[in-house]
């Protein structure tokens, strides 16, 4: 589904990925895990296509397109989901309002009719229930007021009713509590353990990988996976810590 | 070049700074249009079509609206609208239909002179839009009596030209007006206002937003006199600014020294879709009484980056996600509109005008 080769990438001039390579086939699901500044929600940022992030080596493919082609708007419609460490507020535009137009201009690119309001809304209060969100809350404005594990449970709610194939879920775990923990590890198996989709967990603990066991982890030190192995990698990682594993 | 433009005041005086004086010569000096066309809203009551300053009687019905001579202010503006105008007045309890002005330019200059006299407890609703060429210019006389309640909405539509608007309001004890702008023509404009708040507990909201693009200029001067106590008033402006056009915010607040309790908040906010764009802000308080709360705010800036991206990552073009952002910045300017058809007819307005500006 996705390949990175040689994936070289900087930010303002200073060279964060050096080199990455990564495959990641339909029904896997792949845990990054790394130190701080190694590069890991760098890797993210280039996969969504944030402006800034210049990629000056190397080529990402996804389902067999040139990712790095294709606009950010373009990559979601192909199916790509980036979830945010940081989700960003948007004061004066609703929940409702953010997620229908989301949905309905991937719908759009992809050639499929749009859903009504109501349809929408269904979807959306469905989507909201099963991860344990206030159904008001959707008509606030995105993440304005939103406590850290609202932001995080909110961008579940995004995943669920966009319904994406490869989800990059960038440190998806901090700011949860245990409870919010179990309800958003069940939400990414729920909506993206299947057959015909792929996940890249990022994350720097263990912690997330008791609920959403990877199929491979991957160890990113200074720019680079420096370590590949099964969900018993990361119970290394969290016994011996990066200095030891990854060296 | 008018001789009446030669009179104006000089960019020199402080309440001028950054009006567009030749601005208001080159739109009367451009050429003529043909009457463009343009649909009142689908209300009740009044509907008053003036072409070129001039009411055109077979295309109008006045309801509890008059002709009449009326005077015009000491202002640079507001003297030269003296003469024949429109006069909306309303007895005690008293309760109009919305009235419904379009102001239709074909060229050169025209002015003219209005006046809203609302009784106790009188509550009206008066809509104007101006399209057309050419420089049209508006004095609007304004006495609210105790209780009584007036919401006003413009919208300046004209393509090109200037329009300038002249607002004296004398607002009684517990009255409240309402009056929202908008500006999504390519004409200039300057809405100059002096608000009295002239009874206790008098309420305004004076507000609106200004959206320019090309070498537009578009700015309001707008001073509000808390005369008497436990007065409140609102300014919130907000200004979209793309090209190399121009948008000024001045809002001033006096407070007189017995005017106690004075509640006054100042948001002018602007927005630059371009870097070579300019917003000008001035937030002014002046306050002889010791127990009042006057906030104000005062803020420039790009849309926020991290936010566009996050909505292009979840799918929106960017175009649309800056579309979304610029709405949502003008939004609370807008939202104060009462009425529903006028709302939505002011937010198609602004959205028209946004996707243009974006595309």
């Amino acid at each position: 589904m996705l390949k990175i080769e040689n994936l070289h990438a900087e930010i303002d001039g200073k060279t964060i990925l050096k080199g990455l390579n990564l495959s990641v086939n339909a029904g896997e699901v792949h845990a990054i895990m790394g130190p701080n500044g190694a590069g890991k929600s760098t890797l993210g940022y280039v996969l969504g296509g944030r402006p800034g992030y210049e990629v000056t080596e190397g080529s990402i493919t996804f389902d067999g397109q040139d990712l790095l082609e294709l606009e950010p708007h373009q990559r979601a419609a192909a199916g790509v989901f980036l979830g945010f460490q940081y989700p960003v507020e948007i004061p004066g535009v609703s929940n409702v309002q953010f997620l229908r137009e989301a949905l309905n201009a991937q719908r759009g690119g992809r050639g499929e009719k749009p859903l009504s309001g109501g349809e929408f809304l269904k979807l959306a209060r469905e989507e909201a229930k099963k991860l344990d969100m206030d159904a008001e809350m959707l008509k606030r404005p995105v993440n304005v007021g939103f406590s850290g594990g609202e932001k995080k449970r909110n961008e579940m709610v995004q995943m669920g009713v966009i319904d994406p194939k490869f989800a990059i879920l960038d440190e998806t775990d901090s700011g949860l509590d245990i409870d919010a923990l179990r309800i958003v590890g069940d939400g990414i198996n729920r909506i993206m353990r299947k057959p015909d989709k792929a996940v890249l967990l990022i994350t720097h603990y263990q912690r997330l990988l008791d609920y959403v066991k990877p199929d491979f982890v991957h160890v990113l030190a200074d720019g680079r996976i420096t370590r590949s192995g099964g969900a018993e990698l990361a119970h290394q990682l969290e016994r011996e810590g990066y200095a030891e594993v990854a060296a | 070049m008018s001789d009446a433009v030669l009179d104006l005041p000089s960019t020199r005086e402080e309440a001028w700074r950054w009006a567009d004086l030749g601005g208001l010569a080159a739109a009367a000096a451009l050429a003529p249009v043909a009457e463009p066309t343009h649909e009142f809203l689908d209300l009740p009551g009044a509907r008053l079509l003036f072409v070129d300053g001039v009411l055109d009687e077979g295309r109008s019905r006045l309801c509890n609206v008059r002709l009449t001579t009326l005077e015009g202010d000491d202002h640079a503006l507001g003297r030269r609208a003296a003469g024949t105008g429109w006069s909306l007045r309303l007895d005690a309890q008293g309760v109009a239909d919305p009235v419904q002005i379009v102001h239709v330019a074909t060229g050169g200059e025209n002015h003219l002179a209005s006046e809203i006299v609302l009784a106790d407890d009188a509550v009206a609703e008066v809509v104007e839009t101006f399209v057309g060429a050419g420089w049209q210019n508006c004095f609007t006389r304004t006495r609210l009596g105790k209780g009584a309640r007036l919401m006003r909405s413009v919208r300046l539509l004209q393509p090109a030209g200037f329009v300038s608007l002249r607002e004296a309001a004398e607002i009684g004890e517990a009255a409240s007006l309402v009056a929202v702008f908008l500006g999504a023509g390519g004409q200039g404009s300057r809405i100059d206002a002096q608000l009295v708040m002239a009874g206790e507990g008098a309420f305004v909201e004076y507000g609106g937003t200004l959206l320019t693009s090309a070498e537009q200029k578009q700015e309001c001067a707008v001073r509000v006199n808390h005369a008497q106590p436990n007065g409140a008033s609102r300014q919130v402006w907000r200004a979209v600014a793309s090209d190399r056009s121009q948008v000024s915010l001045a809002a001033a607040v006096d407070v007189a020294r017995h005017a106690q309790k004075t509640d006054g908040e100042q948001s002018l906010r602007g927005l630059l879709l371009h870097r070579t764009a300019t917003v000008n802000l001035k937030p002014e308080l002046e306050i002889f009484a010791d127990d009042v709360k006057c906030a104000h705010g005062a803020t420039v800036g790009e849309l926020d980056n991290r936010a566009l991206f996050y909505m292009q990552s979840r799918g929106i073009p960017k175009a649309r996600a800056q579309a979304i952002l610029t709405r949502a910045f003008v939004a609370d300017a807008l939202e104060r509109i009462g009425d529903e058809t006028v709302r939505a007819a002011f937010e198609a307005d602004a959205d028209a005008w946004l996707d243009a500006a974006l595309q």
